[in-house]
């Protein structure tokens, strides 16, 4: 965690006083609003009514292991993959790259629960099993490791090219480069993707039930719901909260430990790596394999039972989608402004509390929207609050992460001697945020923004959980369908889930092609 | 500098646009759809258009409007308890007696008096004290493929537990409440030892890894890949009608064997504690449960009325059997039990 030492500008040029405690209440005010759900259900767990029993059990025991396996796995192949593909895409040259790398794109689009739902499907009638914790770990690693690969490209074409250069003139050759300075670098971005990713499978919970995977996000909902034994589930909640804890922490880290401010032109990009003849081949593997995975998947479950198409009514369509696309998007501008603002503040305030309200603000992302959503509910109940407005609530408590994480990590990038500059030169915070931090922040912002905009599109607990009379969304109304097992009239509203992924996902596309 | 910042603006504020009138609208639909003191407000467990069509009918006969938020049971029933008195359920809908009686245990439903409903309802498939009452019947029998079992060899449950079996059954997994409700009716029929040696035997011989969903499982009985199962009647009949040639041809395949007695299970509704409008609630289940009603809230999925087999074509073809008695009631009350039980003798 960041201490008061490391906070940048602060210690030689503070901002005005005024200006900053609003500051400050801003942080206090959005890390109330994202813990309040929280405090809420673990008073309820604890001090509610309802059988009792602490003990982790047998089931307990199976549950954290399957889903610290899971989070091992996806994790370390993730990683792998998503680092090598951001390496190869960045800095590397192959015929096919530039379409290589927008085709990363494609797999975050797909929600893991679509993937692994028409795989089974698909694969039940060719008489094939999918099923278990292998396949759970590929799926997973498939609809994630975009993370990875956007923090991590973002990272290497932006930071270390002249280092990059320098080892390159010094003779260090491509391999060597990259071990001892681009990795290094791009350390803390590959961090929090890989932590972003790891939350994302803590929480996943639809595809892990379907390959019958025991997992803490499972297990939770079951304790509270079939069960009836909230403190059970809360326990299982702490569970899952140590282990995001930890990922955050351990991120942290390693972004302290190679801390290297990094703001250089974008006049280095013509000095790449040219690869070629088994070289480019084998990259272009690397980089076409994952997405034609991804792609492949519902491509064949549709060529399987594109009938159920027909049936399919264009008017209610569009309205599903509508509401998607509209939750989505006021959802995805708040999320947005409440990162900007934690992480902005923890930029300005060197207070330890600051730090630490802005951590703990993103911890609703460990929750399992099942259990959020509760939280939402038990808050939001007595105060008459509109379900839509405790909707929004939840995404914003839900995927504060998503953005926070990026924009610590752009951040860092801008070297704390620019903030002192312009604010001896008379500039203060918001001056500062205005010339220097939003623009720099481009990248980071519209990244974090699309991948809330993904997540929300594809998010299904909070919304089922939370949702009106009559309001169901996309996501919804594949879940319905899907949990009747009649996935084959689920592929409409799925297809239009992964078409506006899709979109957003191409959204970036200008973001990767400007770092070229 | 570039003056990047109002560039910058411009996609929030153009987003924010955006986003407000399409879900300005969207609320908008939804709240005109709202109010009303008159209206009963469903939280349903079940997902089928022609449901809607029955609640319009049912409108159209009473003027009584009904809005509809469906999901799935168990978060439902804990939506409705967080909720409390504040809830604006009316009447809620759940799948699997498990399910109903534990809403019934949280203290969810209010009881009703209604003649109507005791006349129209078996007495085996309502709660004695009249909280809440089944809608459709759902039978869960023996599937099996012809070529690699002998369904002559199947008469009950137990006999799926003989070793002629091995390697040829498959299961779905401990965590299925259709699964719990058939061992809590051995558990109610046949006492604990019988119904553990039942699963242990079955344990033995099932052929790994257990499924998470009854439909892959029936394709693969029409594959050949299993040569029995256990499943609803349902997935089948939506198999054998359905679009789909590959499943058309699976489901052929497969024949439903009987045990006799059959599980059976249900759909069940009930006039929710929070109800504002409980004498609409009423009216509607009175309604659903109706012969006349009833028969097409049944067959929107394949399943059997309260009384008699129906006239689903699919069923029908199926032939008949003789459903056990354990009334719906036990089938809740013995969950917990059943689910140790199984855990104990082995299902995963």
């Amino acid at each position: 965690m960041q201490t008061a030492a490391t906070s940048p500008a602060a210690a030689s040029a503070p901002p005005p006083r005024a200006s900053r405690w609003i500051l400050v209440g801003g942080v206090v005010l959005v890390s109330l609003l994202a813990l309040a759900p929280l405090l809420s259900l673990l008073g309820g767990a604890l001090f509610g009514e309802g059988p009792g029993g602490l003990a982790l059990g047998v089931d307990g025991v199976e549950q954290m292991r399957g889903t610290l396996l899971l989070v091992a796995g996806e994790g370390f192949i993730g990683a792998i993959l998503g680092t090598a593909i951001g390496w190869l895409t960045a800095v590397c040259r192959f015929p096919g790259r530039r379409w290589l790398r927008i085709a990363q794109l494609v797999p975050m689009a797909f929600p893991a629960y679509l993937l692994a739902a028409s795989l089974i499907d698909w694969a039940s009638y060719r008489g094939l099993r999918i099923h278990g914790l292998g396949w759970a770990v590929l799926l997973l690693t498939l609809a994630n490791y975009s993370y990875v690969f956007l923090l991590s490209t973002e990272s290497f074409s932006v930071s270390g090219r002249r280092l990059l250069e320098a080892s390159r003139s010094l003779g260090v050759g491509p391999w060597p480069s990259f071990f001892r300075v681009a990795l290094p670098i791009a350390l803390p971005s590959i961090g929090a993707g890989v932590a972003l990713s790891a939350m994302e499978v803590v929480n996943e919970l639809g595809a892990v039930r379907l390959l019958g995977v025991p997992s803490l996000s499972a297990g939770i909902l079951d304790r509270w719901q079939v069960d009836g034994n909230p403190q059970g589930a809360a326990l299982l909640s702490l569970a899952a909260l140590a282990i995001v804890a930890l990922l955050i922490t351990g991120e942290r880290l390693l972004r302290q430990r190679s801390r290297r401010w990094n703001l250089e032109g974008r006049d280095a990009a013509e000095h790449v790596w040219q690869l070629r003849g088994w070289r480019a081949l084998l990259a272009q593997l690397v980089t076409a394999l994952p997405p034609l995975c991804a792609l492949a998947i519902p491509v064949l479950w549709v060529q399987q039972g594109w009938q159920a198409l027909a049936a399919e009514s264009i008017g209610e369509l569009a309205q599903l989608a509508s509401r998607s696309l509209g939750l989505a998007l006021l959802a995805t501008g708040l999320t947005g402004m409440g990162a900007l603002l934690l992480a902005i503040c923890r930029r300005w305030s060197p207070q330890p509390f600051v730090q630490q309200l802005s951590f703990l603000a993103g911890l609703g992302y460990a929750i399992p929207g099942s259990v959020l959503a509760l939280g939402l509910i038990v808050l939001g109940g007595p105060l008459g609050f509109s379900p839509v407005l405790l909707l929004l609530w939840g995404y914003g408590d839900r995927f504060m992460a998503v953005s926070k994480q990026g924009l610590d990590a752009g951040l860092e990038r801008i070297p704390p001697s620019i903030d002192e500059t312009a604010a001896s030169l008379g500039c203060n915070w918001q001056g500062v945020l205005r010339r220097i931090h939003l623009p720099l922040l481009r990248g980071p912002l519209l990244v974090g923004s699309l991948l809330v905009f993904v997540d929300v599109v594809k998010e299904l607990p909070i919304t089922l959980a939370l949702r009106p009379f009559d309001f169901d969304t996309l996501a919804v109304r594949v879940f319905q369908y899907a949990s009747d097992e009649r996935v084959g009239a689920a592929m409409a509203p799925a297809l239009l889930i992964m078409a506006l992924g899709l979109v957003a996902a191409l959204a970036l596309v200008p973001t990767l092609e400007r770092r070229d | 500098m570039r003056p990047l910042f109002f560039r910058d603006l411009s996609i929030p504020i153009g987003m924010g646009a955006l986003a407000a009138t399409t879900l300005a609208s969207a609320i908008g639909v939804a709240s005109l759809a709202q109010a009303g003191p008159k209206d009963v407000n469903v939280y349903s467990g079940r997902h089928y258009n022609t449901d809607k069509q029955l609640y319009a009918e049912f409108t159209r006969r009473t003027g009584i409007r009904v809005n509809l938020l469906e999901g799935k049971d168990d978060e439902l029933i804990q939506r409705l308890r967080s909720e409390g008195s504040k809830s604006k359920a009316d009447l809620l809908v759940l799948v699997d007696a498990a399910r109903v009686y534990r809403a019934q245990e949280l203290g969810l439903f209010q009881t009703i008096r209604s003649a109507e409903l005791n006349k129209d309802v078996p007495a085996n498939l309502r709660d004695p004290a009249g909280r809440w009452f089944a809608l459709t019947r759902r039978a869960r029998p023996v599937m099996v493929n012809p070529a690699l079992v002998n369904p002559k060899l199947i008469r009950t449950y137990a006999d799926l537990s003989r070793s002629e079996l091995k390697g040829k059954l498959c299961l779905r997994n401990r965590a299925s409440v259709y699964n719990q409700s058939l061992t809590a009716d051995e558990l109610v029929r046949r006492g604990k030892p019988a119904t553990q040696q039942w699963i242990k035997g079955m344990v033995a011989n099932v052929k790994e890894p257990l499924f998470t969903s009854d439909t892959p499982m029936l394709r693969a009985v029409g594959l050949g890949q299993c040569g029995a199962a256990i499943a609803n009647q349902y997935y089948l009949a939506r198999m054998l009608r359905g679009d789909n040639r590959a499943d058309r041809a699976a489901a052929a395949k497969v024949k439903v064997v009987w045990p006799n007695p059959t599980h059976i299970n249900i759909t069940a509704g009930g006039v929710t504690n929070s109800a504002r409008n409980p004498e609409g609630a009423r009216k509607l289940l009175e309604f659903l449960a109706s012969p006349s009603s009833g028969e097409g809230y049944a067959s929107a999925n394949d399943e059997y009325p309260l009384k008699g087999w129906g006239n689903n074509p699919t069923l029908k073809a199926f032939g008949t059997f003789k459903a056990s008695s354990v009334s719906m009631e036990q089938l809740g009350r013995r969950n917990r039990e059943a689910v140790e039980l199984m855990a104990q003798a082995g299902w995963k």
